[in-house]
């Protein structure tokens, strides 16, 4: 599989790291108490593979807050909890719910706009430190098996997904979520082209 | 042609469109705006943000509003998360009353020909779904608390009952331990009903069960209205001696209340009689054996003279 060198993987985690620090704050000020959420890890994994982690097998179901971006390079973005947990985290920054299984219509734009929040923040922190730009597209909300999120049963593709491992803090609860992004070959050599330049900047 | 087709839609279409310039300013302000907002457009139309919307400076609409015009990502402020971020109102009544409509905001980059970017705010009317699910929330709310809790004594129901005494049942299985029920019985409660009326009936039975509850101290232990005028007690870890004790108690706590009754056989007041049965399960004992001999006792005790307790012994011995 793919991998970055350490220098790249380092600045990627830090870049991410920068782009949740705003995405929780902006969260810490629509609840009006403290958010936190950091990137621990990231990796580069099959399609099959992510949908594994998530559950897959299973037929466990997660949500997933979806958006296109497009300019700089092309990927599909994704943010996916397991269903209670996004359960968990509307009911947590909402403070009422139906109690039903399922997140209701409201409910579910709440969880759109979270999603929306944090894959804005994530790639604007990249196009920034990139010096490039990205379009992005208005978030759609899916639940589903990761198999079916991801489309790992399309069509043959030859691309990798960058997927990020995120911690949330919020009101002393901790849940985690991750974070992906589909990349062709193209998309992911223009990623590692990026990186490159802004650690060139960096070092002077 | 095509221009004043374009311009018709903008008119007609049932939500807010605002369009922002790259340096923030006003240069589109449908008429669906003008009718839920106190501004007409001529008033408004290369005005700032900043200066139409004082209040929202750095809020999480202005933000987005950033987040288009520099970044061209796309928005999306949901009705949960941010209420009614702009000051718009249904009608002059709820504008009087400072009443805001809920709505839903999408903020989108857009692109101009020849120009710097511009953005799209499109406001949405969510006020119906909010109250929709409003109601709905409160039908769940009251059907979540209707199903456990019994409607006239406020104690829980025969369903939490059998909930309850399953699980205590089989916990008493896995530890090897005592487990108590009490059955209960209002004396005469058919002679009170006929000559006090139903409603004097109902609250009759709400104080019989507040008085049995009050007896109770033990976050496992619990009283439910079983039916009618029967309620039962569910007490784990409790032996015999211990659930006699309690049973008594009972019996005196609802004589003490000093209902007046009438036409009661055995006393002046509403009294109760109660059948007591313990059990520490083995492998293949069922609840309805614990139960069976707790009604046993109680039909004993109605038989021995009422307003006392008796505790269920296998007739082998």
């Amino acid at each position: 599989m793919f991998q970055l060198t350490e220098l790249q993987h380092d600045a990627l985690i830090e870049i991410f790291n920068l782009g949740v620090g705003q995405a929780a704050a902006a969260m810490s000020r629509i609840v009006g108490d403290e958010v936190t959420m950091s990137v621990p890890m990231i990796s580069f994994q099959s399609r099959a593979e992510v949908a594994r982690t998530l559950g897959s097998d299973e037929g466990r179901r997660i949500c997933a807050i979806t958006q296109h971006f497009q300019g700089a390079f092309s990927t599909e973005a994704f943010l996916m909890f397991p269903e209670e947990k996004s359960l968990e985290i509307v009911r947590l920054m909402v403070g009422q719910s139906l109690s039903l299984e399922e997140l209701s219509e409201m409910e579910q734009e709440a969880m759109s706009e979270i999603g929306n929040i944090i894959l804005n923040c994530c790639m604007g922190a990249f196009a920034n430190a990139a010096g490039k730009e990205l379009q992005g597209s208005l978030p759609t909300y899916h639940v589903g098996t990761g198999d079916n999120i991801l489309g790992v049963s399309g069509k043959e593709w030859d691309g990798v997904v960058l997927t990020l491992k995120i911690d949330f803090n919020i009101e002393r609860h901790h849940i985690y979520g991750y974070v992906a992004f589909l990349l062709d070959m193209p998309a992911l050599n223009d990623l590692q082209r990026y990186i490159d330049a802004y650690l060139a900047k960096l070092m002077g | 042609m095509q221009l004043s087709l374009l311009q018709g839609v903008l008119k007609a279409v049932r939500a807010g469109i605002i369009v922002f310039d790259a340096e923030q300013r006003i240069v589109l302000w449908n008429q669906w705006m003008e009718q839920h907002s106190s501004f007409p457009a001529d008033a408004i139309l290369g005005k700032t943000f900043g200066e139409i919307f004082p209040d929202m400076v750095d809020g999480r609409t202005h933000v987005a509003l950033r987040a288009a015009l520099q970044n061209n990502f796309a928005s999306l402020l949901s009705q949960t998360l941010n209420k009614a971020p702009f000051p718009l109102f249904a009608n002059a009544g709820d504008a009087a009353a400072g009443i805001r409509m809920q709505q839903a905001v999408h903020v989108m980059p857009l692109e101009v020909e020849s120009l710097p970017r511009h953005c799209l705010v499109q406001i949405g009317d969510v006020s119906m779904a909010v109250a929709r699910e409003k109601k709905l929330r409160e039908l769940a709310v009251e059907l979540e608390s209707q199903t456990l809790v019994d409607g006239l004594t406020g104690i829980a129901n025969r369903r939490r009952f059998d909930q309850h005494l399953d699980d205590e049942f089989r916990r008493a299985k896995r530890n090897a331990s005592p487990l108590s029920l009490i059955m209960i019985d209002v004396d005469y409660f058919k002679d009170y009903n006929d000559n006090y009326g139903h409603q004097h009936g109902d609250e009759c039975l709400a104080r019989i069960a507040g008085a049995l509850c009050g007896v109770l101290h033990r976050p496992r232990d619990l009283a439910a209205r079983y039916g009618g005028e029967e309620f039962t007690v569910v007490l784990p870890d409790t032996n015999e001696d211990g659930a006699l004790q309690i049973a008594e108690a009972m019996r005196a706590e609802v004589e003490s209340l000093k209902i007046e009754h009438a036409y009661s056989g055995v006393a002046g007041c509403v009294t109760i009689s109660l059948g007591v049965s313990t059990l520490i399960p083995e492998l293949a004992a069922k609840t309805g054996s614990l139960i069976h001999a707790a009604d046993r006792a109680l039909y004993q005790a109605k038989r021995t003279g009422r307003n006392c307790v008796v505790v269920y012994t296998d007739s082998k011995n």
